[in-house]
């Protein structure tokens, strides 16, 4: 309808004119229904799909639903928060005693496997070899007529695999299938430590013990990534992060292994030992070994395990952690674990009691190996796979792709395209974790809640409403299975039946238990690997599971690919890690191309120099490679196709079983990385501080972290430590006019009333405005001896801030003629990460192992004297009275001068329409967008964007307040970045005000500033990392 | 047909300065009406001249094409490389407001030296200064995230009350390029007013042109008044440009002296870059002078005289430039500030080594092959060596931008750079229309000014030469008085 013909009336009755007032009037009418019978046209029910009933939801304001992460076996809790009836950002639920709050890069990326646009959007049937959309019927019906024919022929010959997960499901699940005969599921993780969790059942008794890092005063990791993806990772780092934290008392991480992880990354001392020599180490400290003898078989200088093997001795309590992954991974992590009962660990640092639940009844991946071959052979009829995707996550040779296609029927209750369910008949697709009702018992008496955050995006079913959808098809199970669905049967089985779930569900988790006592599952037949010695090539293979990505599931969620690795900084890329030395040695160059040979195949891949490879090792992760698992998995190579079927004693898959030849290949391919250098060369952006130093109260800078300006009288990098007296100031150095108030000092200056100093009207600038605003000064502290490098603060902002991923290999303009597909647009340093974390080593120039990594989190300093404010031409950046350096989208016309007169380089450029549907380089295509964050702008070609310190978050705390007739509380809110934080590094608040965590913090005797000698008085203050050094007599140091 | 000449001064009037000295007069002119016939002959299109005009436009469309493509698209097609966000746009910008700049210098600044070499190359550079500036000008806005929103960076009255910046250097660039560019087309114009009723008065001219020429002309009518006036009209517009010739390019030099980028954070920049400015401009003369009198058969106004003059100021300003070189590595090493010493390791020996190189080499050892008499006063010499001078100057800004930005404050930012087809597109697009305009402007309107030439014929000829003449109103051939030559 058009306006016109809305207006007509009006201007019928008055022909002799229309009044100004009326005509307005009369437009405003129109055009008002005008628009409203636009919307009216669309699907208005899908665009606020009510969860709730519609009088509790309020356009605008969210809703936060507490459940439960499925992105790993873990089960931490989460916060959804949920706007207008869609997810929009997770966080860490505080209440629940795993994660306390906190939420990995993983979890933060669960959303994009909710709003994946590859998921499939309802269910599928073969139809002459081609995947066709079916209905719900047609399928349920295939499937229940498939289940009987299994039945008729034999009920054994079905298998079900299940992605490993705790809770009532896999007990739901094996009663399912037991009440029509068929055997108990498979519950399958690829990227489990299965030899640690054997080992740990065997010595503790339980799967997973929590590790109490705070009683320990040594801890020694042998190829435990405690830090990365082994075992509970993010109540891991809380405690982790919270033991170093105390510097006094914290312990010294010393990693064993022939790659430095992240893990390693975090330790004070690495000692490089071969692959596979593992075993010699632990010996060696169980005194069974000399270190001489431990030199000759590991490859580490006799002195540096002579110290090592003194300082394991001499200190008590202290924490062996070991992880599987060798052929000899049981007898490894057995012996660590003898290690820690004879120093009388267990039960100090080590507490059974305390343990996670996550990892019991999970199956072996050698029994999967074992089903490939008992599909090969014809034993299995009926393969059902929920979730994992065990075509990929095996090894290549194991032939699983290959035996599945052999089976008659395979039904797949994928929710995403995999390698997997590629080769499946049927595809009934599970909702995601997000959608559906469920249930995990992280830790010993908690049931974590799982619920739906929002309607089903997609024509899905929960596999668990699947099953009893099916059972009913015939009258035995319709017996069996009375209730409409699985969300009943919960209710049946919880304690306190609906009213106690209903009670429970606000914190997501209630005391109790769901599940069955667990069972450990018998060690199922091994393939032994041949000693790794034995086998053939210059160089061991290391193949580990990627810390985003893990065993591939990450693989379609482009934050995944994007962040880049926490330790090589690679995204949308898979590369070959070696040692610099040794890659000098062959004449090597970063992206050289090597062809990696095995008895399993070979790859050829671009090089990669990463001086935390053993000199002997190749180091390549998993996760990348896949043929069909979405638009954003299509980069890289998957070294499980190079590696030999191997598996340690207790059935997992020996990721270190094998040498490799590597040769040039000739060739080269960029390296798709953020890392510009490597090295500060002095300029002290990650500072340290030893421990020694710290508790003398000596200001000393450990090597190479000392000031510019002391750094540039020498060539040295080295400051003597106590140069000067604690308290005194260098001249220009701004940090003590600075820290007390964290003030601007050129607020008033800069944009007063036409920065006229004498001026009464400073508007909000004045102390005195009504708003308060002036009297703060937003700012944040980040703790170097806290943090990790995990990377999750990074996928929390991306999360939070809407920020586009640029590395798809069709973001780059096709017409570029350097296009070299994925990470095109990284390799030009265009990714738009508001938060990146830079990793600086210091020392270890010459390839070696001793060396020391400085994780910075680098973000918009908000400078109190912004170098970005006074160039832009059009003040698309100034100075908020609260103390943010804004970036004011709307009004910037791309000049780029703030980025260039950045000193910390943290402004991104929109180089294309990353938010532009119709474009290319779309960033969100559907339903991605669904995740963005209503508050804040998807930013426009051509115009400048920063970290904004969450300014949405400030605002709607002060807007709360507000309409609370209140102050702000401290620490009632943070931003994205912190509350993520899994190692509680990043602190936010209002420096101004001393009740506030951040200001307290930032008295701290390690504060510093990144580049304060150029008098940019910024808002992030630094903590220095604090260094635990080798004890002299141990090492070279 | 010849115009009227300029009379000569009565003694106590304002006497226009540029007094031939001996080495810069012109023996081969030897009368007004010679002057008018063939400067106005190179007025004639030829087809060698549409051939040349065709390749500016088809370069100009071009560029256009990458434009629009990258507009369409984003800066992304460009060959940004964050934190690199200035790159090629930028350099080229610079690049072409250092050309412009030895045309004011030498039409004001040696006017008022009365350095009289000027005499026959001043139009031309001044023609090439405003068409450079109008080419720079573009840059700026074609760099931008968002073109359309160019103007927000003019303080223009509006509603929201929001005013540019005026603490940012681009708002500067703003003011000064628009102050040179009306400036420069003001002062180019004014000094063609005699020039243009010259071609007014001719015979044959067709009636459309003829109006045009008597409205541009302003209906000179070459009275001792009006050559009174323009003489004083001259004389301030020189004396209003000459500062300009230094403030511009300082303004330009601001965009990054006021930045705290290592690289970019020095106070040598201003006279650093006027001089680099005038050395590049000098240099773009020579590309244009040089094959502009070969092929309008020009050489015995353009004589190897003021070539070899010309090539001096050159040869100065390279080694002022070389000077501002060495400074800058002085002051690196001396100020012991660790960013900046790192940063002019890296310009030197690292990744930007042959930007450096060229830079060097162009802009300071081959000059120097100009303390030669016998190359100074070869124009093939110094054909190759403008050239070269361009490609230096053009590196120097290159050296300037992309190495400071690639290396920064921050070493996990260091980046590299590389352009793409777009930012070569629209580098080629701007020497088309650069060149177009030029072409147009050569055959519209004299290249060499006849007025000026006309001044320094020697005052024997200059009210008859009934001695040079034949009856008939042939000339016969005349023997130069003066030791000149002809080439």
């Amino acid at each position: 309808m058009s306006t016109d013909q809305e207006g007509s009336p009006a201007t019928g009755t008055a022909p002799s004119g229309v009044k100004r007032r009326e005509f307005l009037k009369v437009l405003g009418v129109g055009t008002a229904a005008t628009t409203m019978l636009g919307c009216a046209s669309e699907k208005v029910e899908r665009l606020i799909p009510y969860l709730v009933s519609p009088d509790q939801t309020v356009p605008g304001v969210s809703t936060y639903y507490a459940t439960t992460c499925r992105e790993c076996s873990v089960a931490c809790g989460l916060i959804a928060e949920t706007r207008d009836g869609r997810t929009i950002k997770l966080e860490g639920n505080p209440d629940h005693p795993v994660n306390r709050g906190a939420l990995c890069a993983r979890g933060q990326a669960a959303l994009q496997g909710l709003y994946n646009p590859d998921r499939y959007r309802g269910p599928m049937v073969r139809r002459n070899g081609q995947l066709q959309s079916t209905t719900w019927d047609d399928a349920l019906q295939i499937f229940a007529q498939k289940l009987g024919e299994t039945r008729t022929r034999g009920a054994a010959g079905a298998v079900f695999v299940n992605q490993h997960e705790s809770g009532s499901f896999p007990g739901f699940l094996d009663t399912w299938l037991g009440g029509l005969g068929m055997p108990a599921h498979l519950s399958y993780d690829a990227g489990a430590d299965h030899a640690a969790i054997a080992a740990n059942r065997q010595s503790y008794g339980v799967a997973w013990p929590r590790f109490d890092f705070r009683a320990a005063r040594l801890v020694v990791s042998i190829g435990a990534d405690f830090l990365d993806s082994w075992g509970a990772m993010v109540p891991q780092q809380l405690d982790f992060a919270d033991a170093r934290a105390d510097h006094a008392r914290a312990p010294r991480l010393i990693y064993v292994g022939p790659r430095r992880s992240l893990t390693g990354l975090n330790a004070d001392q690495w000692i490089d030992c071969r692959p596979g020599s593992e075993m010699s180490v632990v010996r060696m400290l169980g005194g069974q070994l000399t270190p001489q003898q431990a030199s000759q078989a590991t490859g580490v200088a006799a002195v540096i395990l002579e110290g090592f093997a003194r300082e394991f001795a001499a200190t008590k309590p202290s924490m062996v952690l070991a992880g599987g992954g060798g052929a000899d991974g049981l007898e490894v992590v057995l012996a660590a674990n003898a290690l820690n009962q004879a120093q009388g660990n267990v039960g100090v640092t080590i507490k059974p009691n305390e343990g996670y639940l996550g990892f019991d009844r999970m199956a072996a991946p050698a029994e999967l190996r074992a089903l490939a071959e008992r599909m090969n052979s014809g034993g299995v009829s009926l393969l059902m796979v929920r979730g994992a995707n065990p075509a990929f996550t095996l090894p290549k040779s194991a032939g699983f792709a290959a035996a599945m296609a052999k089976v008659p029927f395979k039904v797949s209750f994928s929710s995403y395209p995999d390698d997997t369910s590629e080769i499946a008949d049927l595809i009934l697709p599970d909702h995601h974790s997000l959608e559906q009702w469920g249930d995990a018992e992280p830790v010993r008496g908690t049931i974590s809640l799982q619920q739906p955050t929002m309607d089903p995006v997609f024509d899905t079913r929960a596999t668990s409403d699947v099953l009893i959808a099916v059972a009913k098809k015939d009258p035995a199970g319709a017996a069996r299975y009375p209730m409409a669905d699985y969300r009943s049967w919960l209710i049946s089985h919880f304690p306190g039946g609906a009213a106690g779930l209903a009670s429970s569900l606000p914190r997501g988790i209630a005391s109790g238990s769901l599940g069955e006592p667990t069972t450990a599952r018998p060690v199922p037949a091994v393939r032994a690997a041949t000693p790794i010695e034995q086998s053939s090539g210059n160089m061991y293979l290391v193949v580990y599971s990627h810390p985003f990505i893990g065993d591939g599931r990450g693989a379609n969620k482009p934050w995944l690919q994007e962040i880049p690795d926490p330790v090589t900084k690679i995204c949308w890329q898979t590369v070959a890690e070696m040692n610099p030395a040794t890659a000098e040695k062959m004449g090597l160059a970063n992206g050289d191309l090597v062809t990696v040979q095995t008895s399993a195949g070979s790859l050829t891949l671009p090089v990669l120099r990463y001086p935390g490879t053993q000199r002997d090792t190749v180091a390549i992760a998993t996760g990348r490679g896949h043929t069909h698992a979405g638009r954003y998995a299509k980069s890289g190579f998957n070294p499980l196709e190079i590696l030999p079927v191997a598996e340690d004693h207790a059935g997992g898959v020996a990721f270190v079983s094998t040498k490799a030849s590597v040769s040039k290949a000739g060739g080269y391919s960029q390296i798709v990385t953020t890392e510009g250098s490597a090295r500060q060369h002095g300029r002290g952006i990650g500072q340290a501080i030893a421990i020694a130093d710290l508790r003398a109260g000596r200001p000393g800078e450990d090597t190479g972290a000392s000031h510019v300006a002391e750094v540039a009288q020498g060539a040295g990098t080295e400051a003597p430590a106590g140069e000067h007296a604690p308290g005194e100031e260098m001249p220009g150095d701004a940090s003590h006019q600075f820290l007390p108030g964290l003030r601007s000092p050129v607020a008033n200056d800069a944009q007063g009333e036409q920065g006229d100093p004498n001026s009464k009207e400073k508007g909000m600038y004045d102390p005195n405005h009504w708003s308060g605003m002036a009297k703060r000064r937003w700012a944040m502290t980040v703790d170097l001896a806290r943090c990790t490098g995990c990377a999750a603060c990074v996928s929390a902002c991306y999360a939070e801030n809407n920020i586009p991923t640029v590395g798809a290999d069709w973001q780059t303009g096709k017409v570029l003629p350097d296009r070299t597909g994925f990470g095109a647009n990284i390799l030009r340093s265009r990714e738009m990460a508001w938060i990146r974390i830079e990793r600086y080593y210091e020392g270890g120039e010459d390839g070696g192992a001793d060396f020391d990594t400085r994780f910075v989190p680098m973000m918009c300093q908000h400078c109190g004297n912004a170098p970005c404010e006074p160039v832009c031409p059009v003040y698309a950046t100034y100075h908020s009275p609260d103390g943010l350096n804004v970036q004011v989208y709307n009004r910037c016309v791309g000049t780029r001068y703030c980025s260039n007169n950045c000193p910390y380089k943290v402004r991104y450029f929109n180089w294309f329409g990353y938010g532009e549907p119709a474009r290319p380089q779309y960033a969100f295509p559907e339903p991605l967008n669904w995740q963005l964050n209503p508050d804040v702008t998807v930013r426009g070609k051509g115009v400048m964007e920063k970290c904004s310190f969450c300014v949405q978050r400030i605002r709607e705390a002060e807007n709360r307040a507000t309409a609370e007739k209140r102050m702000l509380k401290p620490d009632e809110f943070t931003t994205a970045c912190a509350a993520g934080c899994p190692s509680r590094a990043i602190v936010f608040g209002d420096a101004a005000d001393e009740n506030w965590t951040v200001t307290q913090l930032a008295k701290d005797a390690r504060a510093y500033h990144v580049f304060e000698e150029l008098n940019t008085y910024t808002a992030v203050v630094y903590l220095k990392k604090v260094n635990h050094p080798t004890p002299a007599a141990a090492g070279p140091a | 047909m010849a115009t009227l000449s300029q009379p000569i001064p009565a003694r106590d009037e304002p006497r226009r300065p540029n007094i031939a000295s001996a080495d810069i007069q012109l023996p081969a002119v030897r009368d007004f009406e010679q002057v008018d016939r063939e400067i106005v002959g190179t007025l004639h299109p030829t087809v060698a001249w549409f051939i040349g005009l065709g390749i500016a436009v088809m370069f100009l469309l071009i560029g256009i094409a990458a434009w629009m493509y990258q507009i369409y698209s984003g800066l992304g097609v460009a060959g940004y490389n964050p934190p690199v966000m200035w790159g090629v746009y930028i350099i080229t910008f610079v690049f072409w407001v250092g050309i412009g700049h030895a045309g004011t210098l030498i039409s004001a600044i040696l006017y008022l030296f009365r350095a009289g070499f000027r005499t026959t190359i001043y139009r031309c550079a001044e023609a090439m200064t405003v068409f450079a500036v109008m080419t720079a000008g573009l840059f700026p806005i074609l760099h931008l995230g968002r073109p359309w929103k160019f103007f927000w960076l003019i303080p223009y009255p509006n509603w929201r009350y929001i005013w540019p910046q005026f603490k940012s250097p681009l708002v500067w660039d703003v003011f000064a390029i628009l102050t040179y560019l009306t400036i420069s087309s003001t002062f180019l114009y004014i000094g063609l007013i005699p020039d243009i009723a010259v071609l007014r008065d001719r015979e044959n001219i067709s009636p459309i042109r003829k109006r045009i020429f008597s409205v541009l002309s302003l209906g000179w009518r070459n009275t001792d008044n009006e050559w009174r006036h323009f003489a004083r009209a001259y004389l301030f517009l020189a004396a209003f440009s000459t500062p300009l010739v230094l403030s511009v390019h300082s303004v330009v030099s601001f965009d990054f002296a006021m930045a705290l980028t290592p690289g970019w954070h020095t106070t040598i920049f201003p006279p650093y870059f006027v001089a680099g400015a005038i050395f590049s401009g000098i240099g773009m003369v020579f590309t244009i002078i040089i094959p502009l009198r070969k092929f309008f058969g020009l050489r015995h106004y353009v004589t190897i005289n003021h070539l070899d003059a010309a090539a001096k100021l050159c040869l100065f300003t390279s080694l002022v430039v070389g000077c501002a070189y060495m400074t800058e590595w002085f002051v690196a090493w001396f100020s012991g500030n660790e960013f900046e010493q790192s940063f002019f390791a890296n310009r030197i020996w690292g990744q930007w080594w042959w930007a450096s190189a060229i830079l060097y080499t162009c802009n300071m050892v081959l000059p120097l092959s100009l303390f030669s008499q016998r190359l100074r006063r070869n124009p093939a010499w110094l054909f190759i060596i403008s050239f070269t001078v361009n490609i230096g100057m053009w590196f120097e800004r290159f050296v300037i931008v992309v190495p400071s930005l690639s290396h920064e404050f921050e070493p996990w930012q260091w980046t590299s750079y590389r352009p793409t087809w777009v930012d070569y597109a629209i580098l080629c697009g701007s020497f088309g229309w650069f060149s177009m305009w030029f072409l147009l402007f050569i055959k519209q309107l004299p290249v060499i000014a006849i007025s000026e030439v006309k001044e320094i014929l020697p005052p024997r000829l200059r009210t008859h030469h009934a001695h040079g003449m034949t009856p008939s109103g042939e000339h016969f051939d005349f023997e130069p008085e003066t030791p000149g030559e002809h080439d």
